[in-house]
């Protein structure tokens, strides 16, 4: 599967990283702008072997879309009392993806962190586009999608406003600002990277970039200021990712239903979203790592901090969990106490142990350090913790509208269907579409902040010797 | 402007239902009540709202997938403990009508994004099909489960010709993608509210019923105005010791009236009337 | 209004029926767009219509023959729904499900919009005028068929429209008005006559302490249920009444009792003999009975009673202890004790009960008399059929006119009626809708709508003094091609004897001269046009009078020896089919709004299924859905399983009226019809057909489909306090706020 056209450019592959280090301080500076240039032109055959699948992925969901909604909801097999369906769960596990980007970028950077510089970029982009696809789950699972902008408050002849105390105004409103500012700190932190592109590029790709790096010029007063302006933004968003898997958990924790009206959720939540979005990342840094020869900048030892952050992530989830059990179990609650036997036993009890097993006990995988280092585990690994992910929210939505305060409309065997299935598979297909172009036109690696940290690793072995 | 107008209506925006007594400063309160012991379970009152309400019928395929759209149903219970312990269900079934509660504080009415179904002043919990945009978040809310979704477009397919002749031109007829539910039949309380303000007096008790109350062959269900005292639901509210405000009724223990699901402070504006089983028997 | 030229046209004015183009107005006006009809402005409606405003037109309700009062609203030209008639003493201005799908029956898709007449396999449309050629060439002024010849075949009938039948008849010197009703009472009224001398007493269940019920679902598909509801509830407030039931398989009544037993189908008489035994004890009750029957009672024994019975001992002497103490008290029998070979003795024995708690006048009255006997109703049954089926194999029968019936659905298969049919040489039916019955007749002709059509109907069952109903249009014709029953009718009559009809132009001239000239026995001093029109507006004349003396026969009830029913090894199971209040016999399954109402007991709808009791489908390990072949001697059906635990446990039952193959789109292809598995058993006394004496064994298919119900996996309420049960003696009814009152 290798593309092997011109040797001398992928030479880098071969290049021993040492097993020690987060990167080669030796790489100069002249080749990181080349290695990351070069992967935006010539990717390995699989980026467009996995291009083509999602385009194919996203095909299948635009068919079942536009089905449905031609339809009504009915054609998902939707129905008194699962309303809701896999759409919801699958917008909370997007919500949820989209947290690893923030907390790379934006933590670790207030953090200094360094280790997180080559990463981050492409952690950042995930955020985007994983917030992207979880507002398209909001649009899809609405019954009259063509009215959805009378959930935003605008001026309007008529004064209606809508309702603020309604969860899924927050939500929209939460994650519409994280959502503008999500990209704007993407954008702002690319633009000196931009420029570099814009340096080497020729005919209409130089224009694009010419626009994009938006007078870039590198001058000291443009690092200072776009320093302050980094850091103010990382600090801005921090608050509001946080927030944002909040109020999604507040949209559940607010409602009355036995299984849901829990005040852990939103640290629940948050948890659960840093957790699948650190498995998110393992995942998509072995697929570029080597789809576009990435091999001297994502490095063993970065993948092995991130392994180890998500290890820690993974125990802060699954306490949050047993939390979670143990406050139904041990509350007066005899609601939630069936909801959660009803949940263990009942028609979904393979996917709830699936899930327990998935994200409280796979996870002890990654306190291996040999498993740690070998990538076809770790990509295995991080695929079934996000299965897990996935199975928790729909632990969330499905055996709970099965099994609500009123038992005449309990459902016994209620499954979701091929549109169902074929939308969230068709969210997929649109996350990785969007992410593999974001990687080809945009610099998947953070030119700039590589070269610095390569300059400060390089300062501090000097100095060590 | 209208930003002046939420600033000044910010209060009325806010949930702080049910007000203590409320609606007895109004004029109108509407409210229920059923008598089990009454009730044979007919489904008399689940047709007439069919006729009444624009209801579609929604066909074997639909109804096997728990898409059918009766807003009052009569659920079917066999006894627990006891009463089921022999071979038979020995004391008959247990017949229980559940529509939509009108709760005074309605999960439902906080939850939905865009306001489409909130509080009329005459103590309904009301449902605009226009600003609807079906988020459903109500339904799932509902501690009743008593919101029934238009997952099809039934226009196009539960009224072939001439069967839509029959449609109320007062109800209008739903399209996909909007959350419908029992309305207390507000188009026949409006007109009589407005028969009675042309005539300058209050609706007259039994002046205007339900659908489900006025088909009852055993006249299980009782409709009325709560706010009014001489009203024949007021009066069986306040011999039954129910208050509408109250989340937990201290009342004597041979009374019938009782509210579903009343500890989850819903506030419900229907009360029930325990069925009664001769034991000697 | 006092006109008296008023004419129909006007008359249809004046009632608020404007034309056409405001009936169809607001609701998609494409005939008005294409030029068809003009556009009429609302500013000048006709008379009687305010836009926007519902008017309520009386009528009378024809969906059974319990004969409802109903109101129509009426806004706009349409008819939109169906209220009960506060001014009807039958209904008390409720009304029920299968009511108010009255409306469905006149806007129903499927309606046949023009006659039709047979070309070799199929059914032409073909104009009114040929199809009223055919007509009169057969039985017009030059038929020359007489007697025997010719056969009228309907459905229960009351009114002037059974009096036109019979003077068409007459016409032809034929008497030959056949009455079948697959679900007849004939046996329970046959044992009504012979123990107290009428058919059918009134029952005051309200006054009633206790009532003892052996399968009489009365509060179901009995034959007044909206009144007997109204009953039922004012029998339920302070001093509120007992009711226990005692039935194989729980009807809605049964499910409404205070105490249920099961019981092994058949042997309700031996139980109800036992019983009687069990009260001659008490000496008060002895004289009720003649010393043999007394001394032929003795074997009744409640050890006996009970073995045979399938009830506990203790039962029998409980309920004999309950009807001794609360008097006074009512003993029904009913369909589920009457349908076999000994079901007459049934009843008898069970009526014997109300002799000897002397309930005669207190609970149990009779009718009072009515003064137009011919109006009353003919009350069908299936051994009418079996007659009708016989002529017409002999070939005598040469011309059959089907009004209101479908035997071809509902006839057993022993009775091979639509085998037959093809040996009449001329079949002409009078239908709304096409179904089984019509699409094998020559001629059919689409009538009028019991929504578009004048009539009067007289119940059988009259709770108070006597009613005539009115019935008149509520809204205009939605089809040109369709006619008024009495309308043929009287055209035919004319044809017969042109001098005796000359003076009705139509029906409603014949039919507002008969009601008038009925004014004298309502003792009114109105003049005739006031008093139809009174009649008109209210939908009913009522006349009082007193309730008729009840006889006393005790001994038409047979004590032999008590009986145990024989079991069948080859079909071990006892089937008892089920009568659902709104599909009846299948006529109703056409109606959406009834296929989607689920049955009360079991929550499904548009579906046949079959009830068996949780421990013997765990015996058989079935589980619900699983598809079973029922069979019997004389068929079988498949349906899905259903466990439902209010069923004797070797009884499985199914209901009746599904399973059409001809009668629309809303009721074909849905479930299984079950009246093709009855067995031919007959009532040892009328002869009539027994219909829940038919045995049946149960297998597995091995396929499995889900049960369409609204129930949801459990039928149970885990502990939410959602229906809260009461003790009688806690309640403190009479202390409560009620509206219904005594």
């Amino acid at each position: 599967m290798i593309h092997t056209t011109d040797e001398s450019d992928i030479e880098i592959e071969r290049r021993f990283v040492p097993k020690a280090k987060d990167i080669n301080e030796d790489i100069a500076w002249a080749q990181i702008n080349k290695d990351v240039l070069r992967s935006m032109e010539r990717p390995r055959l699989m980026y467009w072997v996995i291009f083509l699948a999602s385009l194919a992925l996203f095909s299948v969901g635009v068919y079942c879309e536009v089905y449905q909604y031609r339809n009504g909801l009915g054609a998902a097999d939707l129905e008194n009392p699962q309303v809701w369906g896999l759409y919801i769960a699958t917008f909370i596990f997007w919500i949820g993806m989209s947290h690893s980007g923030t907390l790379l970028s934006a933590i670790l950077h207030i953090m200094h962190a360094d280790w997180r510089k080559p990463i981050y970029r492409f952690a950042e982009a995930m955020t985007t586009f994983s917030l992207m696809t979880a507002g398209l789950f909001v649009l899809v699972h609405l019954g009259r999608v063509w009215q959805f902008y009378y959930v935003v408050a605008y001026p309007n002849e008529r004064w209606t406003w809508p309702n603020f105390n309604s969860p899924l105004v927050w939500d929209a409103t939460a994650i519409g600002t994280y959502l503008t500012s999500s990209i704007v700190f993407l954008y702002f932190g690319m633009i000196p990277d931009l420029a570099i592109c814009r340096d080497n590029a020729k005919g209409f790709r130089k224009k694009f970039y010419w626009f994009l790096s938006a007078g870039w010029q590198g001058t000291d007063r443009q690092w200072a200021n776009f320093r302050v302006a980094y850091m103010t933004l990382a600090c801005f968003l921090i608050p509001l990712a946080v927030s944002v898997h909040s109020i999604v958990a507040s949209d559940f924790a607010v409602s009355q239903q036995p299984g849901w009206h829990i005040t852990s959720f939103p640290p629940y939540f948050v948890a659960g979203a840093l957790y699948s979005g650190c498995a998110a990342i393992i995942t998509l840094f072995i697929i570029l790592r080597y789809v576009f020869r990435f091999e001297a900048y994502m490095t063993m030892p970065i993948l092995d901090k991130t392994c180890r952050l998500t290890f820690a992530i993974a125990m802060v989830w699954t306490y949050l969990n047993l939390i979670e059990y143990a406050s139904a179990w041990y509350g007066n609650d005899e609601y939630a106490k069936q909801a959660l036997i009803f949940r263990a036993t009942g028609t979904y009890a393979p996917y709830w142990w699936a899930m327990n097993f998935l994200g409280s006990i796979v996870p002890f995988v990654l306190v291996f350090k040999s498993l740690r280092n070998h990538l076809p585990t770790m990509m295995v690994v991080s695929l079934l913790l996000n299965v897990g992910m996935w199975l928790e929210r729909f632990m969330i939505i499905t055996p709970t509208l099965a099994h609500g305060y009123y038992p005449w409309t309990w459902t016994g065997d209620w499954w979701p269907n091929w549109v169902q299935i074929g939308i969230v598979a068709g969210s997929f297909g649109w996350f990785s579409m969007l992410f593999m172009l974001f990687c080809k036109i945009f610099p998947a690696v953070s030119m700039y902040e590589v070269k610095e940290m390569v300059y400060h690793r390089f300062m501090a072995s000097k100095a060590r010797a | 402007m209208s930003l002046s107008n939420l600033i000044k209506n910010w209060s009325s925006l806010r949930v702080k239902r049910p007000y203590e007594d409320q609606y007895k400063d109004k004029d109108y309160k509407w409210a229920m009540v059923i008598d089990l012991d009454a009730c044979t379970g007919c489904n008399a009152c689940t047709t007439a709202c069919y006729a009444e309400n624009n209801l579609p019928v929604v066909g074997r395929e639909a109804f096997s997938k728990g898409q059918a759209m009766h807003w009052i149903r009569i659920e079917r219970y066999w006894g627990e403990g006891e009463e089921m312990k022999g071979r038979f269900p020995d004391r008959g079934a247990q017949f229980l009508p559940m529509l939509c509660q009108q709760c005074e504080s309605a999960p439902c009415e906080v939850v939905c994004p865009v306001g489409a179904t909130h509080h009329t002043p005459d103590g309904l919990n009301s449902q605009v099909y226009n600003r609807c945009i079906g988020s459903r978040y109500c339904s799932a809310n509902c501690p009743y489960k008593v919101r029934y979704f238009n997952w099809w477009q039934y226009p196009e397919r539960a009224w072939p010709n001439p069967l839509e002749l029959q449609l109320n031109p007062d109800v209008t007829v739903r399209s996909k993608g909007v959350m419908e539910k029992c309305t207390f039949c507000v188009q026949r309380l409006t007109e009589a509210k407005g028969r009675a303000r042309t005539e300058g007096r209050r609706v007259a008790d039994g002046e205007v019923v339900t659908a489900c109350a006025q088909a009852c062959p055993t006249s299980a269900i009782t409709f009325g105005n709560l706010a009014d005292d001489k009203s024949q639901v007021a009066r069986t509210w306040e011999r039954q010791q129910i208050k509408l405000a109250s989340d937990r009724q201290e009342k004597d223990e041979n009374l019938r009236g009782y509210r579903i699901l009343e500890d989850l402070r819903t506030y419900p504006s229907i009360v029930y009337m325990e069925r009664v089983r001769d034991s000697e028997a | 209004m006092s006109n008296s030229n008023i004419d129909r046209r006007d008359f249809l004015r004046v009632l608020g029926i404007s034309g056409a183009a405001a009936t169809l107005a607001g609701c998609g006006n494409t005939s008005i767009e294409s030029g068809a009809e003009l556009v009429e402005s609302y500013v000048q409606p006709e008379d009687f219509v305010v836009p926007g405003v519902g008017v309520f037109y009386a009528s009378t309700c024809t969906q059974c023959g319990s004969g409802c009062g109903i109101m129509g609203r009426v806004r706009e030209g349409r008819l939109l729904k169906l209220e009960g008639n506060p001014k009807s003493g039958i209904s008390g201005g409720k009304i029920c499900g299968l009511g108010q799908a009255g409306v469905q029956v006149h806007y129903n898709p499927d309606r046949l919009t023009t006659p039709m007449m047979r070309e070799g396999e199929t059914l032409k449309p073909v104009s009114w005028d040929k199809a009223m050629a055919v007509l009169t060439a057969r039985l017009g002024s030059s038929s020359a068929l007489s007697g025997d010849q010719i056969a009228v075949l309907t459905g229960e009938i009351s009114g002037h429209q059974k009096v036109l039948l019979g003077l068409l008849l007459e016409s032809f010197n034929s008497t030959n008005h056949v009455v079948y009703d697959a679900l007849s009472p004939t046996i329970g009224r046959a044992a009504c006559k012979a123990v107290l001398g009428v058919e059918q007493p009134v029952l005051q269940i309200d006054k009633a302490r206790l009532i003892l019920s052996f399968g009489n679902d009365f509060l179901g598909a009995g034959p007044s249920p909206v009144h007997m509801a109204a009953q039922y509830a004012r029998f339920r407030k302070a001093p509120r009444g007992t009711l226990i039931q005692i039935e194989p398989r729980m009807t809605l009544t049964g499910a409404n009792a205070d105490r249920w037993y099961a019981i092994i189908p058949g042997t309700e008489g031996v139980f109800a003999l036992g019983l009687a035994h069990s009260l001659l004890q008490h000496q008060e009750y002895a004289h009720a009975v003649s010393a043999d029957i007394a001394e032929a009672l003795k074997q009744y024994d409640k050890d006996t009673v009970s073995e045979i019975t399938g009830v506990h001992a203790d039962a029998l002497s409980h309920i004999a202890g309950m009807l001794w103490e609360r008097s006074p008290n009512l003993v029904l029998s009913g369909p589920a004790a009457e349908g076999h070979a000994h079901g007459f003795d049934n009843a008898a024995a069970i009526l014997l009960l109300n002799l000897i708690l002397d309930n005669r006048g207190k609970t149990l009255q009779g009718q009072a008399s009515h003064p137009f006997p011919q109006l009353t109703p003919i009350t069908g049954s299936t051994g009418a059929l079996t007659r009708l089926n016989q002529a017409v194999t002999a070939g005598k029968c040469q011309a059959l006119v089907v009004i209101g019936s479908n035997p071809v659905f509902t006839a057993p298969t022993f009775v091979p009626f639509a085998n037959n049919l093809s040996k009449v040489p001329f079949k002409v039916a009078f239908v709304t809708q096409l179904d089984e019955t019509a699409r094998q007749c020559d001629l059919v002709l689409p009538l009028l709508s019991p929504m578009e059509d004048f009539g009067t109907h007289v119940a059988g069952y009259q709770p108070a003094g006597v009613d005539l109903m009115i019935q008149q249009p509520l809204m205009e014709r939605l089809y040109p091609e369709t006619r008024g029953l009495g309308d043929i009718l009287l055209d035919l009559l004319k044809q017969r004897k042109p001098d005796a009809y000359k003076a009705f132009p139509d029906y409603y001239a014949y039919i507002k001269t008969a009601v008038t000239k009925a004014k004298p026995v309502f003792r009114t001093t109105s003049s005739d046009d006031n008093f139809w029109e009174d009649a008109l507006r209210n939908g009913v004349l009522h006349l009082d009078g007193p309730p008729a003396a009840l006889e006393t026969h005790a001994a038409a009830v047979k004590v032999d020896k008590p009986r145990s029913v024989v079991t069948d090894v080859h079909y071990p199971f006892y089937f008892v089919p089920s009568v659902k209040a709104d599909l009846r016999d299948g006529r109703h399954a056409n109606l959406p709004w009834l296929q989607e109402s689920p049955d009360p007991l079991t929550t499904i709808v548009w579906d046949s299924w079959v009830e068996i009791h949780p421990t013997t489908a765990a015996e058989m390990q079935i589980r619900e859905g699983d598809i079973l072949e029922v069979q019997s001697a004389t068929g079988s059906v498949m349906a899905k399983a259903y466990l439902f635990p209010g069923i004797q446990p070797d009884t499985v039952s199914m209901p009746l009226g599904q399973g059409h193959t001809a009668y629309g789109r809303y009721a074909d292809g849905m479930g299984v019809n079950t009246f093709k598995i009855f067995d031919p058993v007959f009532d040892e006394h009328t002869g009539e057909l027994a219909l829940y004496a038919t045995r049946v064994i149960i297998k597995k298919t091995g396929e499995h489909a889900n049960v369409v119900k609204d129930e949801g996996p459990t039928a149970l309420q885990q502990g939410r306090k959602l229906v809260v049960t009461m003790a009688a003696d806690q309640a403190q009814l009479a202390k409560e706020i009620s509206r219904v009152t005594q």
